[in-house]
């Protein structure tokens, strides 16, 4: 065998192994990384929000048209360390696709690097600055700002209500509750309830007898608590061990959900008003899918930071499938003013500031007895898409 | 009465839980010179063991029993089997030791429980409010106040009314000379140690009602209890009450004059006292 002969021989049986596995050859698989608090003080926010991603996954199956891989980043609650592991996730693996934070802080910290880097991030945090004066073309938010949310429940409860005249507010000091005690104070100047007090604290507060005292004390008839996450459980379990409700009327404008319903237990959330982002108990096509999913998956029924990271993993799986292609450009382009059936019903992208404009729902806690099974906590009163129109936005996107 | 009275008397009642959360630490390190950093991690274990038993058993009483039994033996291990080989080394090694000690604690609660926030409703026969003029005070809190000043009116008689608590005084100040004189030195550490962590574990499960049980509560309650102490002085009987006292006061009158600050007040009447009593009210050297 000469020369020329062997080499042609060789490259034809090379080329003959390799040709059935080019015919099979699979397009290269999406990475999505999930942004969380894994470990440490935030934890349990990560723990649900990973198996919504993995519910996502498992829903959207093979509709992508290539494998989804999945990734997690562990904030651990610190924004240095988002920011880090964020940029290191970048440069290192050439991330691009991003989704989650249980934190403001980690969130807003977050989306400058996304940006940098012409990636695309949704998240679901608190803060109105992600779509206002924050805001940025990677980065797209679905939970409802502090001005729905503060409307959707303050709002029909004083209509409702015409013999609430006072109401004493407690408020954590942070950029988040300033949000909400601004928007609170303009729908009680409308409803013409006075704000006898308000008491700020602080995000690492723990102990809130003395502010219960000052809202026993102000003769308000509605405390209204603005803030979140664990000083929202402190403050209802030290509010019903105090017998807060047989004194007053009390609503939280802005709860967790099913999570933080079962750390306090029905004894302390019965009577009172609940904003909510998302209730498992939504009658919608887009969260029967959802259920249907999640519970086959893990037996359960879903928190909120397992519904949030679903329907945002979820808007990034559509997107790519609309815009036909997994560059960050065409996702961006096919989410602005994209209409879906949601967790909560019809949700749309606001083109100009990236805001979901979606449904927020108010609730009131359910005596025991009533509870039809283990997580039947609420019953939801009325819902609201109510957003601040685009004249009264912050957000200057270039 | 007027919202200072209520304020002053809440306050009291919250100084006798954050009496009962600082005073192990203050005992343990009156005796060894240890600063134990474990300590809020302690507080954890015990919220914890209360929870747990509670649950399993239905009876309030069982957890807090549990609370302190559990942590106190996780203590005299711990002390036993790790922190005694510390001694005598720096208290850099010390704290070192003991904040792993504090994750090592924290991660083993989270992989048995979950990072969530469990709950630990009080006792039906403490779940009232008990009225003072227009304001309530909660049953529950009248009750941890009762075993609060109890197990301090049994802590002070202990040591400084029993033969153990003379030990315990002595093994402080003149170790070498108490060893000569029979008595076997180390177990007399061993016992205060555990009585010390056993203690944070009963603030622990005391607390659970309260604010629940969750894996962040360790951090939290070791601020506190360095707080206390610091302002009260390190290694007596009657500052961490003092302390205690005082913060409690402080934070809830705050709460009402200047709600924002409360927090804050007390970190500052801590640097004012460093300032002007480096050792605290009541320290040792």
């Amino acid at each position: 065998m000469d020369r020329r002969t062997f080499l042609s021989l060789a490259g034809a049986t090379a080329g003959s192994i390799a040709l059935p596995r080019l015919a099979v050859a699979q397009p290269k698989p999406l990475v999505y990384y999930s942004i969380n608090a894994f470990s440490g003080n935030f934890a349990a926010s990560g723990k649900y929000s990973d198996l919504g991603v993995r519910a996502a996954i498992a829903a959207y199956g093979s509709r992508l048209g290539r494998a989804i891989e999945y990734k997690r980043i562990d904030t651990e609650g610190n924004p240095a360390i988002a920011v880090r592991k964020v940029q290191q996730a970048i440069s290192q693996d050439g991330a691009r696709h991003f989704g989650g934070a249980a934190l403001s802080s980690e969130a807003l910290a977050v989306m400058k690097e996304v940006n940098k880097a012409n990636g695309v991030y949704i998240t679901y945090v608190g803060a109105d600055e992600v779509t206002g004066k924050d805001c940025n073309r990677s980065t797209f938010r679905w939970s409802t700002p502090t001005f729905g949310a503060v409307n959707t429940v303050l709002r029909p409860l004083f209509q409702q209500n015409p013999k609430w005249k006072k109401a004493y507010t407690i408020t954590g000091q942070y950029v988040f509750g300033e949000a909400l005690l601004r928007n609170s104070k303009a729908v009680m100047q409308d409803a013409k309830v006075e704000l006898v007090g308000n008491s700020y604290h602080s995000l690492a507060e723990k102990e809130f007898s003395g502010y219960l005292g000052n809202a026993m004390g102000s003769g308000a008839d509605v405390l209204v608590i603005l803030n979140f996450g664990a000083n929202t459980l402190d403050l209802l379990r030290q509010a019903a061990s105090f017998g807060i409700k047989k004194r007053m009327a009390v609503a939280v404008v802005w709860f967790s959900g099913l999570d933080t319903f079962q750390a306090l237990g029905a004894d302390v959330t019965e009577d009172i008003y609940f904003g909510l982002q998302y209730w498992h108990g939504l009658d919608t096509p887009g969260n029967k899918t959802f259920l249907d999913v999640y519970r086959r998956e893990f037996k359960e029924n879903p928190r909120f930071y397992s519904a949030a990271d679903y329907q945002i993993a979820t808007l990034m799986f559509d997107a790519i499938r609309k815009g036909g292609s997994e560059d960050p450009a065409a996702i961006i382009k096919a989410l602005e003013g994209y209409t879906y059936a949601g967790l909560t019903g019809e949700e749309q992208v606001r083109p100009f500031d990236h805001q979901v404009i979606k449904n927020y729902f108010l609730a009131r806690g359910k005596k025991k007895s009533a509870m039809k099974d283990a997580d039947d906590f609420v019953d939801i009163l009325s819902s609201s898409k109510t957003a601040s129109p685009k004249s009264a936005s912050d957000c200057k996107m270039a | 009465m007027n919202i200072y009275v209520f304020q002053a008397l809440n306050g009291l009642g919250l100084g006798m839980i954050y009496f009962l959360l600082s005073v192990g630490l203050s005992i343990i390190f009156g005796l060894l010179g240890f600063v134990n950093f474990a300590h809020g991690a302690l507080f954890l274990v015990g919220a914890y063991a209360a929870f747990f038993t509670s649950q399993a058993t239905g009876s309030f009483a069982l957890g807090l029993i549990a609370s302190f039994v559990c942590v106190a033996s996780v203590g005299l291990v711990a002390e036993r089997w790790l922190l005694r080989r510390t001694y005598k080394m720096s208290h850099e090694a010390q704290i070192l030791v003991t904040v792993g000690l504090t994750f090592v604690l924290t991660e083993t609660v989270v992989y048995f429980f979950g990072p969530e926030s469990q709950r630990v409703a009080p006792p039906e026969a403490l779940s009232s409010v008990l009225m003072i003029g227009p304001y309530p005070i909660p049953s529950y809190r009248v009750f941890i106040v009762i075993v609060c000043a109890v197990i301090g009116a049994a802590l002070w008689w202990l040591f400084e009314r029993t033969l153990f608590g003379a030990r315990v005084r002595a093994g402080n100040e003149r170790p070498q000379m108490l060893k000569l004189l029979g008595t076997k030195v180390s177990r007399v550490y061993a016992i205060a140690f555990g009585l010390g962590t056993g203690l944070a574990g009963l603030a622990g499960g005391l607390a659970v009602p309260l604010r629940g049980a969750d894996p962040s509560m360790g951090v939290e309650a070791i601020v506190i209890a360095f707080v206390v102490v610091v302002i009260g002085g390190m290694g007596s009987f009657s500052g961490p009450l003092v302390g205690g006292l005082i913060i409690g006061v402080t934070q809830s009158m705050m709460s009402a004059i200047w709600p924002e600050g409360a927090r804050l007040a007390i970190f500052l009447l801590m640097v004012v006292v460093l300032l002007l009593m480096p050792k605290g009210l009541f320290g040792r050297a």
